[in-house]
């Protein structure tokens, strides 16, 4: 009882930092002196046209009336139209996030996996061995540009070794993908016995995943290992030690010590990882958010970009409530009151 | 001098780290300035006999889609990556520096508000933030340092706030106002010298990223574009040719972005760890 | 044979500076201590005078650049120091145990309270997890904690800070220990609960017949509590001995200043209260370490003190102290 009860306050706290959301992103599209107008008309458009078109964006009208029609607008789902695809902004970006989730998923979720446990042990062995050779290469992976990767990876895994599909997108052009049922073309063709695709989609994972799971490990690496030679340094592993509990009981109090931040850490690295992923999917064609969004941005797509960047901030913000919510769940101090 | 000589000693003794991070940094701003004694080839100039030749005697690197020689664009390159990290980190630093002690300081609705932008900024991954704002701006290098300084203040600005903000109730503070002192006084004199340590000790790796972002958003074609010999834009150009086999051009670039980077992260690195008073020492 | 017989122990800290030097503080000069079954030592000194330092050494529990360099601890006749760390873990919180400070920092906090008895038990004595729980609760009932059933389930930061500390007596007394160490066992606990604290502590070390070392900078403490005393300066046992000698008759001028710093014989309070400067670890003077502060020190104390017996069990380590004569312990005058 209490529990929905912090759930529905923490939603409601949320509320005034979507707003702030809505009206960075609004700021943000209008901060230049990029004129969508332009573009829409094309070079060969008449002053008249202009009017026309700007009238029609809403453009003549005072700004702070623009963020209002904005603002609820988005409300109501509308995000605009993409004149790059004539089709409403929301559609396109409902069709691809779902795309997008599964490679962030397997990305992070890989890189999460092989990230805490080295941190963990790198604190454990603090400069021995094991944990200078994890700090450069956590560093290293903070070093490398994840676009580079992907094409060293293409080059190496595909036209060298003939082991990896092109990048081109989620499955073979000559595979006809599986039903819909999640949206993952892996997990679908899985779930429908179709062998073909299923091998197909993860040889088209492989690689974007890998990229994704190397560059967010680097820093999950590092402030895991921080965090935990903070949490060995408390006085609670102290007193630990001193009542002669064995080293594995006494790394399990650190882990469990460490768990919150940890998570509260990958939680707010997401937004930023988000980022890195459009790039993956850039380079690998992948057809989702990422890409959609890139691409807008370059060829300055006014609504899309909006529509694009709205949307990444609202997922944000959910894995920060998510976070929120969990950390809740796990921590005996919290008070739900 | 043999203070100096010891004291060099014992800091590369005690971080590797740094040390290291500080030789690779020297080697590119040697590179970077004196870029004319290292390059073989001018670096915009195309030899259209020689188009996308593999790496040899007269090509060390290679020559890419135009014929130009890549290891002298390289080389070239290294100015762009101190051109536009040093500007932009020292932008940060006097946007959110002064930002950061103001706020700590005076706290009240103006830190409020300030904090709550900060806050609703960092729901946005900077690398789309900074490519959504270049993008929209206008496409020249001014724009990606102004932009990057920009986009990087709001680091320095909690760094320096939360040291200010636990400075602030202490007895110096307290006696420096009794005394009354003016404000900019208090700021500038008493508070800024002692709620500088961490933010500077961030430099390194605030430049760090400024270089990897510049390069990003030139990969994307945005903010600076060929021929202009920036790794960025280089890799961008060799993306096409990576997978026909043509991998020099894009992967030499790549390689020297990644050590100047890492070189930056090892110095920022190193020096955190030196600051850190509870770093472990062995004996 | 002696519980516990520390000898010339010294632990210094070693490492490197900015400057690339090599910087040895000596924070244990030669410590010697003994303590046998049923008796309580007091360890006395100002902060920063080795007190817990000597505790952590006892147990094995120092960090870098923290070293043992010389010295032995012998517990009931096993040397400790030159154990291996897995064996030393298997008699700290079973043979030796600890209470600390900052009862509500050290108990894990994401775990109840009941459990926690439970795994320290597990841990060294093991047997039946029912054997543990009532174990736990026993030891619960012991200390004191009302309502040991309801209060099996509580979580570390639900606690007072005087219930936490009951807990850690109960953890630490729930392997029955021959040797309990409590440092600084009611620093930053209220003044009403101190009293019972220590009250439980004396009922408990006489109930299972344990030795027991408190250390602490309260005069008053030592005083109410401890059969022995040890008054620690710079590192080193000036004076030991029976508390009540001790402190009607102190041979020291170290422990001389102590008592004399306030009136009522109670808390020592800052050093800066004694006069002087605290000792420079890192550049210890040779002979007496008390000569900078002492008022009676003379060329003499640049060898070392030898270490006096004044009484039967009352020793000092001082030049100008009389050993005994006449059966009565004297001074200098």
């Amino acid at each position: 009882m209490n529990f929905s009860h912090f759930i529905f306050r923490r939603t409601l706290m949320v509320i005034p930092l979507l707003v702030g959301v809505v009206f960075l992103t609004f700021m943000l599209v209008r901060v230049g002196g990029l004129d969508p107008v332009g573009l829409l008309a094309g070079p060969t458009a008449t002053a008249e046209e202009f009017k026309m078109i700007r009238e029609e964006l809403g453009l003549d009208q005072p700004l702070w009336k623009q963020f209002v029609i904005y603002a609820q607008n988005v409300i109501r789902g509308d995000l605009g139209e993409s004149w790059l695809s004539n089709r409403p902004v929301l559609d396109d970006i409902m069709a691809r996030s779902l795309i997008s989730l599964e490679l962030l998923f397997w990305g992070i979720g890989i890189g999460t996996l092989i990230g805490v446990p080295m941190g963990l042990r790198a604190a454990f062995r603090p400069n021995g061995r094991f944990d200078q050779t994890t700090r450069i290469l956590s560093l290293l992976g903070f070093s490398i540009p994840t676009y580079w990767l992907g094409l060293v990876m293409l080059f190496v895994f595909f036209y060298l070794l003939r082991w990896a599909p092109p990048g081109m997108g989620r499955i073979s052009l000559m595979i006809s993908p599986p039903d819909f049922i999640t949206g993952s073309y892996l997990i679908d063709s899985l779930l429908t016995a179709d062998w073909r695709a299923a091998h197909s989609a993860l040889a088209h994972l492989i690689l974007p995943v890998i990229c994704l799971a190397i560059v967010s490990a680097a820093p999950i690496i590092k402030q895991t290992r921080a965090i935990a030679l903070e949490v060995i340094a408390s006085d609670s592993v102290r007193y630990a030690r001193a009542c002669g509990l064995q080293t594995r009981t006494v790394r399990s109090i650190v882990f469990k010590n460490s768990a919150t931040p940890i998570i509260t850490f990958v939680g707010t690295e997401i937004t930023g990882l988000v980022g890195t992923m459009s790039l993956i999917e850039y380079v690998f064609a992948w057809g989702g958010l990422g890409q959609y969004g890139l691409n807008a941005i370059v060829r300055g797509d006014f609504t899309a970009v909006q529509g694009y960047v709205l949307t990444l901030a609202l997922f944000s913000v959910l894995v920060f409530l998510v976070v929120d919510i969990i950390i809740a769940i796990i921590e005996p101090r919290v008070d739900l009151s | 001098m043999a203070r100096l000589g010891n004291r060099i000693r014992g800091i590369s003794r005690l971080s590797p780290t740094a040390t290291a991070g500080v030789i690779i940094i020297l080697l590119f701003g040697v590179l970077a300035l004196f870029s004319d004694m290292f390059m073989p080839h001018d670096p915009v100039s195309s030899f259209t006999d020689r188009i996308l030749q593999p790496p040899s005697a007269q090509h060390w690197f290679g020559t890419d889609g135009n014929g130009m020689d890549v290891f002298s664009r390289v080389i070239y390159g290294a100015k762009f990556g101190f051109g536009i990290a040093i500007p932009a980190v020292i932008i940060a630093v006097l946007i959110g520096v002064p930002v950061g002690l103001i706020a700590g300081y005076r706290g009240g609705l103006l830190d409020e508000v300030l904090m709550r932008i900060f806050d609703g900024l960092r729901v946005f991954p900077s690398i789309i933030l900074a490519l959504a704002v270049v993008a929209a701006t206008g496409q020249s290098l001014l724009n990606v340092v102004l932009v990057l300084g920009f986009l990087d203040s709001p680091v320095f600005a909690r760094l320096v706030r939360s040291e200010v903000l636990a400075l602030r109730s202490s007895i110096f503070v307290e006696s420096a106002i009794a005394a009354g002192n003016p404000t900019w006084r208090i700021l500038f004199l008493h508070l800024l010298p002692n709620s500088i340590q961490g933010a500077m000790a961030q430099t390194a790796v605030r430049a760090a990223w400024a270089v990897r972002i510049s390069a990003t958003l030139a990969f994307l074609g945005v903010g600076i574009q060929a021929p202009t010999p920036e790794w960025g834009a280089m890799i961008r150009q060799g993306a096409e040719f990576m997978v026909s086999g043509q991998w020099w051009v894009a992967i030499f670039p790549g390689i020297a972005l990644i050590l100047l980077v890492f070189g930056l992260n090892l110095f920022g690195d190193g020096i955190q760890d030196i600051l850190d008073p509870r770093r472990r020492v062995s004996k | 044979m002696n519980l516990l017989s520390v000898q010339d122990l010294q632990t210094h800290f070693i490492f490197r500076d900015i400057d690339h030097q090599l910087r040895e503080a000596k924070a244990l000069n030669k410590v010697n201590l003994t303590l046998n079954s049923g008796q309580v030592l007091g360890i006395v000194g100002e902060t920063g005078a080795g007190k817990s330092l000597t505790a952590q050494s006892i147990c094995g529990l120092l960090r870098p650049p923290a070293k043992i360099v010389g010295g032995s601890v012998t517990f009931q006749g096993r040397e400790l120091l030159t154990l291996p760390e897995d064996e030393i873990n298997t008699i700290r919180g079973a043979e030796i145990a600890m209470v600390v400070q900052n009862p509500r920092s050290s108990l894990d906090p994401l775990t109840q309270i009941g459990a926690q008895l439970v795994r320290l038990h597990q841990t060294h004595t093991g047997g039946p997890l029912a054997g543990s729980r009532k174990k736990a609760l026993d030891m619960m009932q012991a200390v004191g904690i009302p309502d040991p059933e309801g209060r099996f389930t509580a979580w570390p930061h639900e606690l007072s800070g005087g219930m936490a500390q009951r807990v850690l007596i109960a953890m630490a007394l729930i392997n029955e220990p021959k040797l309990l160490i409590a440092d600084e066992p009611t620093t930053g606990l209220d003044v009403t609960v101190q009293a019972q604290i220590l009250d439980l502590l004396n009922e408990l070390v006489a109930r299972f017949d344990m030795g027991c070392m408190i250390i602490t900078h309260d005069l008053g403490i030592v005083a109410h509590y401890c059969d022995q005393v040890a008054v620690m300066f710079a590192g080193e046992i000036v004076e030991q001995g029976p508390t009540r000698e001790v402190f009607l008759t102190p041979a020291h001028p170290y422990t001389q200043q102590l008592l004399a710093a306030t009136p009522e014989r109670l808390q020592l309070g800052v050093k800066s209260q004694l006069g002087g400067q605290p000792p420079d670890l890192f550049n210890l003077p040779t002979g007496c370490l008390s000569q900078d502060r002492c008022t009676l020190a003379t060329e003499k104390c640049g060898a070392p003190p030898p270490l006096i017996e004044i009484s039967k069990g009352h020793l000092a380590r001082c030049h100008f102290v009389k050993p005994a004569e006449k059966g009565r312990s004297k001074s200098n005058e």
